[in-house]
């Protein structure tokens, strides 16, 4: 299987993270693979965020080790961890309510050298891609609303922008269908589907199953803080350790 | 699309008077000028300052408004409240005297030196104070003014403890009117430099990120902006401009006392003041100071050395929190938004402006139908 889906982008060797006695993320080993879509599901409770935020440098882990692209990335500091590529979103929604929707695009651009800071932040050609990436999601028109003042959905799609702008490889989606309506959905949904064929590596973690099957290309179940098991769309559905896991049968 | 993202001026904050409030004109000179223009303005009033104490009291809240201002630096850019900037003005003024005393350098150049040393020492205190957020860094602040006080007082040999310390004055010959005079000219030249940092950092990359910081720091480092470091810098900087009006400030009263330069309720005063007058705005710490300073002189020669100013003071605080959370200059922001002749409701608007508005709403209808009401969407999740 591992042929099929090429190289791997993403990669954990027994991650664990406790909170008290709770083992929220328990000797996690899992692969993620380059130029996909990848999923991440499991029931409420599973570990699921706290894995992501493990990844994505937010939460120290107790053990185990994050490999980006054959580099080890443990313990990394979050913004180095995004500057090496690694995007994301976060699970509630989260943008810069008092900066314009512009400004919200134009901080995730690194500084090309640490003297650059002094400069104006509006560039003409980063404020071209910026708009370039408010046009492909659809707020090209609300681009000096401050962020706050626009709806929960535009919001959504704000963070998603935001997080493009940063020019990641990989961009690690954290429900983004959560709260949002079913042509939000779709919407996103057709998105991330452009996107990736553009060449962006995604993983998306999400409940909605529905939305998941349709759109990922191999996802990973989660069931108390490790994975359960992984494979395509198709073959996770049938897999009886994922029916119990979620259905308690 | 550009079109109506050009024209859809409903979507626009507010008018130019209101930017100019906020420091933030759409042009790149513009507020550098209202820099000058309010710099120009307080440079009248030791002409109209009547008598030595009206003066003496113009130099104190000049004063406050360097310090408030750069205060604002850190704590509007970065959200980040520091009740313990008074910790980099004592130090400031005791280094700048302790130079005087000790060594042959010009009066000035200690102030500028101690400034660099104490701003250096800021580095150190922030590395580990800017580990914590929100209300454990207001404490850790607070623990740092109480720890100079404690050292200042005991080290008696060097401080003159409780006694206090004699700062000789640079100019000896003048006499205590012109002594004054010198000293608000020289706090307004420190005001206007301290404007300019601020407006320079506000207006880089540099604020800006800043800003994301105060937002929301966790969705800044996602992004991939080093907050540690940058917030680091605020400080710094922060710390060097509160040492130097504290330096200065040794020099203009000539006697220093640990009870005066590390009181904690003083530091808190200074942060109200940037509160009251507004933290977003460029001229909000100054308005404060204003504010704030001329009252606490008025309360004091009219009710003596009573707490009673300290009451007075509260009272404030709870009138800006109740009216005025963002300040008094987003007050009178609302109010020019309201009275301007750009914002009344019955404004006229032009045919491009209303095709723009419904291309946009009908944009945002896309994106939001059918159904799913967005807005409780958002309040259930708060």
């Amino acid at each position: 299987m591992t042929e099929e889906l090429g190289a791997v982008a993403l990669r954990t060797e027994g991650l664990s993270k406790s909170f008290g006695g709770v083992h929220a993320v328990d000797n996690a080993t899992t692969e993620f693979y380059a130029g996909r879509i990848n999923g991440l599901i499991g029931p409420n409770g599973s570990g699921k965020t706290t894995f992501f935020n493990c990844v994505t440098g937010m939460i120290r882990p107790d053990a185990g080790h994050v490999f980006y692209r054959d580099r080890d990335i443990t313990r990394w500091q979050p913004h180095r961890i995004a500057r090496a590529g690694l995007g994301r979103t976060f699970q509630l929604c989260r943008v810069f309510p008092r900066l314009t929707v512009l400004d919200n695009l134009l901080v995730a651009v690194h500084p090309p050298h640490p003297l650059a800071y002094l400069g104006r932040p509006r560039v003409a050609s980063l404020v071209e891609r910026a708009r370039g990436i408010l046009a492909r999601v659809g707020l090209d028109h609300l681009e000096t609303a401050e962020a706050r003042d626009v709806s929960y959905g535009q919001q959504k799609l704000l963070e998603l922008a935001a997080a493009l702008m940063a020019g990641p490889d990989m961009v690690m989606l954290d429900e983004p269908a959560g709260g949002v309506n079913p042509a939000l959905i779709e919407r996103i949904a057709v998105l991330v589907t452009e996107l990736n064929a553009e060449g962006t590596t995604f993983l998306v973690v999400e409940h909605n199953m529905e939305f998941m099957m349709n759109l990922c290309d191999h996802v990973v179940v989660f069931d108390r803080g490790a994975p359960i098991a992984a494979g395509s769309a198709a073959e996770v559905q049938q897999n009886p350790l994922v029916l119990e896991a979620y259905l308690g049968v | 699309m550009r079109n109506a993202s050009d024209t859809s001026t409903p979507l626009r904050r507010g008018s130019s008077a209101v930017q100019a409030l906020r420091g933030a004109g759409s042009g790149r000179l513009g507020p550098f000028a209202a820099i000058l223009v309010v710099v120009a303005v307080l440079a009248t009033w030791p002409l109209l300052a009547g008598n030595p104490y009206m003066l003496s009291a113009g130099v104190i809240v000049l004063n406050f408004a360097v310090f408030a201002t750069a205060w604002n630096l850190m704590g509007g850019l970065t959200g980040y409240v520091s009740l313990g900037h008074i910790a980099f003005f004592g130090l400031g003024s005791y280094g700048t005297g302790l130079l005087v005393i000790h060594s042959e350098i010009n009066a000035f150049v200690a102030v500028m030196a101690a400034a660099v040393v104490v701003g250096l020492l800021s580095l150190l205190v922030g590395w580990a104070a800017l580990r914590v957020r929100g209300a454990s860094f207001v404490i850790v602040t607070i623990a740092i003014v109480l720890v100079m006080l404690l050292v200042f007082q005991s080290w008696r040999s060097v401080t003159g403890g409780s006694t206090g310390l004699v700062v000789p004055r640079p100019f000896p010959d003048l006499l205590r009117p012109e002594h004054h005079r010198v000293f608000f000219y020289i706090f307004l030249g420190l005001l206007l430099l301290v404007l300019v940092s601020y407006l320079v950092v506000d207006r880089s990359r540099f604020g800006q990120a800043l800003k994301a910081i105060r937002e929301d720091e966790d969705k800044a480092q996602s992004l991939g902006i080093p907050t540690a470091m940058l917030k680091l810098a605020a400080f710094g900087i922060s710390c060097f401009l509160t040492a130097i009006a504290g330096g200065v400030y040794a020099l203009w009263f000539g006697d220093l006392d640990p009870i005066f330069q590390f009181d904690v309720v003083l530091s808190a005063q200074i942060a109200l003041m940037a509160l009251l007058g507004g933290v977003r705005y460029l001229f909000g710490p100054l308005v404060g100071a204003i504010v704030v300073g001329s009252a606490l002189e008025y309360f004091l020669l009219n009710f003596g050395e009573t707490q009673f100013h300290l009451v007075a003071t509260g009272l404030l605080l709870v009138a800006v929190v109740l009216f005025a959370p963002d300040g008094v200059l987003a007050l009178a922001a609302q109010l020019i938004r309201r009275l301007g002749p750009s914002a009344t409701s019955i404004r006229e608007e032009s045919a491009a402006e209303v095709r723009a508005q419904q291309d946009a709403r009908a944009l945002a209808e896309r994106v939001e139908e059918p159904g799913a009401d967005a807005t409780t969407d958002r309040e259930d999740r708060r």
